[in-house]
C-alpha cells in the first residue's frame, strides 16, 4: 500500500431492493431495523465488490445516505444533527428538486451518527474502510442558515460537532477519515480562510490520517490557497477536465507533506476509459510526484452510475495501476 | 386582501418582485409543473398540454403574489429553467451546453454557448407578458436578462471579447425591449447581476445597458443582486433608466453608497433575504424601509426581496412577500 494505493471517493449506487426499501421505509411501511438490515447487505456487497476488483482502501458505500449533507440534516433513516431539518423543496435546475436543510437552532451533536454502519464495513474486511463525514463548510453552504448572527459562527460551531464525530470514528478504530468539502471554493477570495480554519477545528491534534474531496467547480481559484487545508490528502476530479490540474500544480508545486488523490475515471460518463486511457493519465501525474505520494481514486462517488458500471470503472482503474507498477517495477 | 390597481397616493412607496418565483408548492399541494414536465418528458403528454399548465401556473404564481399584497407583480418566470437559456435559446448563433453553477449558489444553469453572430429572429417574451397581464389584477413587469450578464456567463466561441459580445447582445435585445413596448408594457426590468462580481467592467455594461434601454418608453428598470454596487453606483446612475435595484441583504455596502449622494432615480430597495429561509418581521422590514428613506424619498422607493425568491420554498416565498408588504405598510403609516 505504499505506491499508487488505490481506492474510491464515497457513495456507489443503491441496488433497487433498498431504494425500494427507504421509499417504504419514509412511507412508515416498514421498520428502521428492517431497513437497516438491507442497508447491511448492500454494504456487504460494496465490500465484497471492492476487495474483488482489488482495491486498497475501501470506503462503505453510503448506503445508509441519501445526500451527503441531507443525511445530517433531518433525511428519512438519517442521523439528524442538533438544530438541523429539511425544508421544503427547492430546485437546483430544470426540473430537479431538493430539500434543502434549514439550521433552526445551535448546531449539536446527537451522538455517534456513522460510527455503527462504519464499525460494521471495517468488521467485514482486513482492508482498511475510510470514515466518510461532509465538511463543516459545505454542511453549512448546502443549508439554510435561520439562526447564527453570521456564516462564520455557523460553520465554525458545525465544525465542532464533525470534530465530535470524528473522535467517535477514530475511538472506533478508523485510521483514514474522509472529509468532503465540495463547497469549498464557492466563495474563494471571501471564506476560503474560513474554510481552512474549520477544518482545523475538526481535525487538529486528532491521531489520523485525513483526506478531503473537493470536486468540480472552479479549483483554479483556491490552487494552490488549498494547499493550507491541514489534511494529508486532497483528492480532485483530474479526469473530467482533462487533467489540467496538472498545469496548475506545474505553476504551483504541490504541497511537499500532502499526498494527492487523482481522480482517473470521469463518473459522470457510461462508458468505461480503456486501461490505456487510465495508464495515460496515470504517467501524466507520475511526472510531476512519486508513486508513493499519489493516491488513485474515480473523480466523485460513483452513486450515480449503476452497478455494472461502478464495476468496470474500478476494474480497469486497478487493473491500469497494476500495469503501470510493473512497467515502472514498483512495489 | 390585494390592493386595488392604483392604490396610494403618488407619494407612496410600491412593492415589487425581482424576477423568479417557486415553481411548485410542497404536499399536501400538488407538484402540478414537476409532474407535467416529467410527463412530458416520458411522452405522456404533448408539449402544447404541457403549456396548458404552465399558463395554469403562472396564473397561480401572479395571484399568491397578488394576494401577498404585491403592487408589481412578475409572471414568475415559470416557463423559465434559469435567467439565461430562456432567451438565449431562441437567438440565432447560440447553443446550450452543460451544466454550470449559478455565482456563489448551489443552483445550476445551462450554459449558452456562442457559436455565430447573435441575432434576434422573433419576439421572445412578450406573449408571456401579454397572457401574464391579462391575467393580472396587478401590473406584470417585464424580465429582461440584461446582456453584460448573459455575455459574461455565456462561453463565447466567436466573437473573443466580452465587449462585442455584450453589444451585440444588446443590439438584438432591443427587438426584445422595443416589442413589449408595442405592445403596452409599462415595467420593464432588465436583470443585469454579473456587473457586481466584475465592477471592472462598468464601461462595458453602461455601453450594453446604453444601446439596450436608451429612449424607451417605459418604465425601466435595471436590478443586481448578490452583492454591493457601492464602487460603480456613480456610473449606474447615469444609465437611461428609471430603477436602479440593489441587494441590501448580500450588498451591505449600498448602505454606505447611498449615503452623501442625491439618488436621482427610484430604488429597487432588495430588503427582504431572497437566500434564506428566515422570514423577517414586519418590524425589521418598517425599520429598514425608514432608514432608507433618510436618503431615497418614500415616493421613488420600490420595496422588494433582495433577489428572486427560488432560491426558498414556495410557502417560504409568499411569507416573505406577505411580511414585506406589512412591513411596507407599516413603514408608510397605514394599519396592516
Amino acid at each position: 500500500m505504499s505506491a499508487l494505493t488505490t481506492t474510491a471517493v464515497g457513495s456507489y449506487a443503491k441496488p433497487d431492493y433498498l431504494t425500494k426499501a427507504r421509499t417504504e421505509f419514509s412511507q412508515g411501511k416498514i421498520s428502521r431495523e428492517e431497513l437497516g438490515k438491507l442497508e447491511r447487505r448492500a454494504t456487504e456487497f460494496w465490500i465484497r465488490t471492492q476487495e474483488r476488483i482489488g482495491l486498497d482502501v475501501l470506503v462503505h458505500g453510503e448506503m445508509e445516505r441519501g445526500d451527503m449533507v441531507a443525511y445530517f440534516a433531518g433525511e428519512p433513516g438519517g442521523r439528524t444533527i442538533g438544530g438541523m431539518k429539511l425544508g421544503g423543496l427547492v430546485r437546483a435546475y430544470g426540473n430537479r428538486y431538493y430539500h434543502k436543510p434549514i439550521i433552526f437552532d445551535r448546531l449539536e451533536w446527537p451522538g455517534p451518527m456513522t460510527v455503527e454502519m462504519w464499525r460494521f464495513s471495517q468488521s467485514l474486511t482486513e482492508r482498511p474502510v475510510k470514515g466518510m463525514l461532509t465538511g463543516a463548510y459545505t454542511m453549512v453552504e448546502w443549508s439554510f442558515d435561520e439562526h447564527y448572527p453570521s456564516r462564520r459562527d455557523a460553520v465554525l460551531d458545525m465544525a465542532k460537532v464533525i470534530r465530535r464525530e470524528v473522535e467517535e470514528l477514530v475511538q472506533a478504530g478508523a485510521k483514514y477519515i474522509q472529509i468532503d468539502e465540495p463547497a469549498i471554493h464557492t466563495r474563494p477570495h471571501e471564506d476560503f480562510d474560513l474554510a481552512v480554519e474549520a477544518m482545523r477545528v475538526t481535525v487538529e491534534g486528532i491521531d489520523a490520517e485525513f483526506h478531503t474531496h473537493i470536486c468540480y467547480g472552479e479549483v483554479e481559484k483556491i490552487y494552490p490557497d488549498m494547499l493550507r487545508l491541514p489534511v494529508k490528502q486532497i483528492h480532485l476530479a483530474f479526469k473530467n477536465t482533462d487533467f489540467a490540474y496538472l498545469k496548475l500544480m506545474e505553476e504551483h508545486a504541490y504541497d511537499s507533506d500532502k499526498d494527492l488523490g487523482v481522480g482517473v475515471t470521469d463518473v459522470h460518463t457510461r462508458f468505461t476509459e480503456s486501461v490505456d486511457e487510465v495508464k495515460e493519465g496515470l504517467r501524466r501525474v507520475l511526472k510531476l510526484l512519486p508513486p508513493e505520494r499519489l493516491w488513485i481514486l474515480p473523480d466523485c462517488g460513483l452513486k450515480t452510475r449503476t452497478v455494472e458500471e461502478s464495476e468496470a470503472k474500478l476494474q480497469v482503474m486497478v487493473d491500469a495501476v497494476r500495469e503501470i507498477k510493473r512497467e515502472l517495477e514498483i512495489e | 386582501m390585494p390592493q386595488p390597481s392604483g392604490c396610494g397616493s403618488v407619494k407612496d412607496m410600491q412593492t415589487t418582485v425581482v424576477g423568479n418565483y417557486p415553481k411548485i408548492p410542497n404536499r399536501p399541494r400538488p407538484a402540478r409543473l414537476r409532474q407535467a414536465l416529467n410527463r412530458r418528458d416520458r411522452g405522456e403528454i404533448t408539449n402544447e398540454e404541457l403549456a396548458g399548465v404552465e399558463d395554469e401556473v403562472t396564473i397561480e404564481v401572479i395571484n399568491e403574489q397578488a394576494q401577498a399584497g404585491v403592487d408589481i407583480v412578475s409572471d414568475g418566470q415559470v416557463r423559465w429553467d434559469d435567467d439565461q437559456t430562456y432567451v438565449m435559446r431562441r437567438l440565432q448563433g447560440v447553443e446550450i451546453g452543460g451544466l454550470q453553477r449559478y455565482l456563489d449558489t448551489n443552483t445550476y444553469y445551462r450554459q449558452p454557448e456562442i457559436t455565430g453572430a447573435v441575432r434576434w429572429l422573433e419576439p421572445v417574451l412578450v406573449r408571456h407578458w401579454q397572457f401574464a397581464q391579462e391575467h393580472s389584477p396587478q401590473p406584470v413587469k417585464a424580465i429582461v436578462p440584461g446582456p453584460y450578464t448573459l455575455a459574461a456567463l455565456s462561453l463565447d466561441k466567436h466573437y473573443g471579447s466580452r465587449e462585442k459580445l455584450s453589444l451585440a447582445l444588446a443590439e438584438q435585445l432591443r427587438f426584445e425591449i422595443d416589442t413589449l413596448v408595442a405592445a403596452g408594457c409599462r415595467h420593464i426590468q432588465v436583470n443585469d447581476p454579473v456587473i457586481v462580481f466584475n465592477k471592472e467592467d462598468i464601461g462595458i455594461f453602461a455601453a450594453a445597458v446604453r444601446r439596450l434601454l436608451q429612449d424607451v418608453a417605459a418604465e425601466t428598470g435595471l436590478y443586481t443582486w448578490f452583492g454591493d454596487a457601492s464602487t460603480i453606483l456613480e456610473p449606474l446612475l447615469e444609465l437611461p433608466v428609471d430603477v436602479i435595484g440593489l441587494d441590501f441583504v448580500a450588498g451591505p455596502h449600498n448602505w454606505t453608497a447611498l449615503r452623501g449622494r442625491r439618488f436621482e432615480k427610484k430604488l429597487g430597495f432588495g430588503v427582504v433575504d431572497g437566500r434564506n429561509t428566515r422570514v423577517e418581521t414586519p418590524a425589521e422590514i418598517a425599520e429598514a424601509i425608514k432608514r432608507v428613506s433618510d436618503l431615497v424619498p418614500p415616493e421613488r422607493l420600490y420595496v422588494n426581496p433582495s433577489c428572486g425568491l427560488e432560491y426558498v420554498p414556495r410557502e417560504v416565498a409568499f411569507e416573505k412577500l406577505k411580511t414585506m408588504v406589512e412591513g411596507a405598510r407599516r413603514a408608510q403609516g397605514v394599519p396592516a
